[in-house]
């Protein structure tokens, strides 16, 4: 089993051998998790949604056409960030309460060094589409057509916007050294 | 290029996702630029921390739950499965019963037109003709409206027409020739391509290349005459190639269009 490819592991699971599905998880879960971590830098909540990823890739099986799994399985996860954020707005979360949780997140990983905090903060000053471009570009090294896939847009378009998001977290990056 | 062009191709040039000219220009420039070095040393520096950034790895309770709940799924599909097995007698009267009800559609479908056909196709076709003559007038009458753009969308139904009686095609040809916005002419040029089986519209796309001063027009006319390999266009096209006046990529146009119809 661990010769076959994502492809053909989704296509299995599509008809109903669900037990692929956990060699499918052992090969994303970790960049999944790590997609969301950047995005929320919020632990908990994104081992929430990394579980809730593989939860609906089981649910809708049957709507998974044979494209490549990776963009498959990173829209899926994109769609429950978003509807996440979009819960959180309209709970109004209270600034502070943010504030604290980003706080603890850092004491949480006390070794972290200062580079990766400059390069967090910089990350943060990005707005939401840039900072997910890079980090899917730079951090999860998805290449520009498979990122086109998943946002639904054009491998140019994507390259375009990914340059420019890079030279602004450059900026910003050294401004905060 | 100049420092903006360069720095725009660093993020490629580190990638090393540009062909190996730029890549070589690229390389020059930097040895004498020390601004673009600085941007790329920055870069640089960047990319470097992003891929020392290491991997976090989730608390092993993920998997757990995860596992969990693939088991879960597992059992709802058994379940789920069960459920389709009994119910498969039923399936088959329902299958039988819905075939049943089409068979009776299908069959008082068919008895109803026999009975009607005939009246029926008749009423329709003077109907389809009306609505035929009705959208020639109307087309026509548009065309000559003052707004450029109610010309150019009866332009556009003179072109649904499978076959517009001579006024409509006159009117076309007129407005090729004449129409004071050139994209009225262009959409003109462009729907009397369609009709090219008529000699009419072929002598007034010949002639129009011939009078034609306006450079898009020109391509335009010419594509069309290749198309329909007008081979008596040919005279006119070698002319535009000696006069020195003819913009270039007209020109450029005819080279590519000549040798398919010579």
């Amino acid at each position: 089993m661990k010769n076959l490819t994502d492809e053909e592991l989704m296509i299995l699971v599509s008809n109903g051998n669900l037990d692929m599905m956990s060699v499918l998880f052992e090969r994303y879960h970790t960049r999944i998790f790590n997609f969301l971590l950047k995005m929320t830098r919020d632990r908990d909540v994104s081992q929430d949604i990394t579980q809730e990823v593989f939860y609906k890739a089981i649910k809708y099986r049957a709507s998974y056409k044979k494209g490549k799994f990776s963009s498959w399985i990173y829209t899926i996860a994109r769609n429950i960030f978003s509807d996440h954020y979009q819960k959180q707005k309209v709970a109004a979360q209270r600034l502070d309460d943010i504030e604290y949780k980003t706080e603890s997140e850092d004491t949480y990983t006390a070794e972290k060094s200062e580079i990766k905090e400059q390069l967090d903060r910089a990350l943060e000053q990005l707005n939401e589409s840039d900072r997910e471009l890079v980090i899917m570009n730079r951090y999860q090294k998805i290449k520009y057509q498979e990122i086109a896939e998943i946002t639904n847009s054009t491998a140019g378009a994507v390259k375009t916007k990914v340059h420019r998001a890079i030279h602004k977290l450059k900026d910003y990056y050294l401004q905060n050294t | 290029m100049n420092c903006k062009q360069i720095e725009n191709q660093l993020i490629d040039y580190l990638d090393k996702n540009l062909d190996i000219s730029t890549y070589q220009k690229i390389d020059l420039h930097l040895k004498s630029c020390e601004n673009c070095t600085i941007a790329l040393q920055e870069l640089k520096s960047v990319f470097k921390a992003i891929n020392e950034t290491p991997e976090e790895i989730p608390d092993n309770s993920l998997k757990v739950n995860f596992e969990e709940m693939l088991q879960k799924e597992k059992v709802a599909l058994e379940s789920s499965k069960v459920v389709s097995l009994h119910g498969k007698k039923n399936i088959w009267k329902t299958a039988l019963q819905i075939a049943a009800t089409i068979t009776l559609i299908v069959s008082a479908y068919f008895y109803g037109k026999t009975q009607q056909d005939e009246s029926f196709s008749q009423e329709i076709a003077v109907l389809e003709k009306e609505k035929k003559e009705m959208k020639q007038t109307m087309t026509i009458s548009l065309i000559e409206n003052e707004s450029a753009s109610k010309r150019l969308q009866a332009v556009n139904y003179a072109e649904e027409f499978e076959q517009p009686g001579n006024e409509i095609l006159k009117a076309l040809i007129n407005k090729m020739h004449h129409d004071d916005h050139i994209n009225v002419r262009l959409a003109a040029a462009e729907a009397l391509a369609k009709f090219s089986n008529s000699e009419m519209v072929r002598n007034a796309l010949i002639n129009a290349l011939e009078r034609e001063q306006d450079p898009s027009m020109q391509i335009e006319l010419i594509q069309i005459l290749v198309s329909i390999e007008e081979k008596r266009a040919v005279p006119s096209m070698e002319k535009l190639l000696q006069n020195e006046e003819t913009p270039s990529y007209v020109r450029d146009q005819v080279k590519i269009g000549l040798p398919n119809l010579i």
